[in-house]
């Protein structure tokens, strides 16, 4: 029986401060459980990124207010079922969290030419960056 | 030998490979995936991404977001199009009519065209071409 799993991240309300609750919903990770086999394994980067997060993004949906973007890089990546290589250069993994601090999308994107650790055009994109700050 | 998947002992160890389009309640989109392979995710504008393969950059799927919204301007009636009435067509949504919608959403442009041709293609290979109502709804 398929169940919400849960871990431990950045809060983007307050970086600095204890760590806090995401929640991977069973109804997503099922989805990718049944349709996309290489995208259930890759939720291993979708973890690592969680857990060892580079930058944070604020308003990400025009549709839904609120959310959060966790980018990073994780070392390796499954490009095929059984086949794990390394993460590819220019390219970072990104998992889209929402208001409840449920995970809503992971996935592999393009990095922007300035800062590999951005989604390429992510100023366009996102209203902001959270975290960190000092960056830019 | 690969470490065990966090989630192995919740949901299983062997996941199948459906080439379905689905809706994702929590994000409120339709994703389609044709191929079972890694995949960079190609923003085209608020309301579509491509999925390109990660070894040739080829589309292998697609994600059309904000339904509920495309939902709420076009009305269900105006996406449950169908080339013939049957029972299906009235309790459930054309993905090509989705597409359509979110294309007709924002300025044309050429990227725009381009990004909508290639997912347009993609829905060419779908066998099920038609979301049931009940399933588009958002958490």
């Amino acid at each position: 029986m398929a169940a919400d799993y849960v871990c431990q991240t950045l809060d983007p309300n307050n970086p600095d401060g204890p760590r806090i609750d995401v929640v991977f919903p069973a109804r997503y990770t099922l989805g990718l459980y049944k349709h996309s086999p290489v995208d259930f394994e890759n939720l291993r980067a979708a973890k690592y990124v969680l857990e060892n997060t580079e930058r944070i993004f604020f308003g990400v949906r025009e549709f839904n207010e609120g959310g959060w973007c966790y980018t990073g890089r994780p070392s390796t990546w499954y490009i095929r079922e059984t086949i794990e290589v390394p993460f590819p250069k220019n390219r970072l993994f990104a998992v889209y969290v929402n208001p409840l601090m449920h995970v809503f999308e992971c996935r592999a994107e393009f990095a922007d030419d300035l800062d590999p650790l951005c989604p390429v055009n992510w100023r366009d994109r996102y209203r902001g960056l959270t975290w960190p700050k000092d960056i830019f | 030998m690969a470490e065990r998947h966090f989630l192995a002992d919740t949901i299983g160890s062997k996941p199948t490979f459906s080439a379905e389009p689905w809706y994702s309640q929590d994000g409120d989109c339709l994703v389609y995936k044709m191929a079972n392979e890694a995949s960079i995710a190609d923003r085209i504008d608020e309301l579509l991404t491509i999925y390109r393969s990660a070894e040739d950059s080829c589309p292998i799927g697609f994600q059309i977001k904000g339904i509920a919204a495309i939902i709420g301007r076009f009305g269900l009636a105006g996406l449950s199009i169908s080339s013939k009435c049957d029972a299906e067509a009235v309790r459930s949504v054309s993905i090509a009519a989705l597409l359509l919608a979110a294309y007709e959403d924002r300025p044309f442009t050429l990227s725009r065209r381009i990004g909508y041709a290639e997912a347009m293609e993609c829905e060419q290979s779908l066998q099920k071409r038609r979301i049931p109502f009940s399933e588009l709804q958002p958490a």
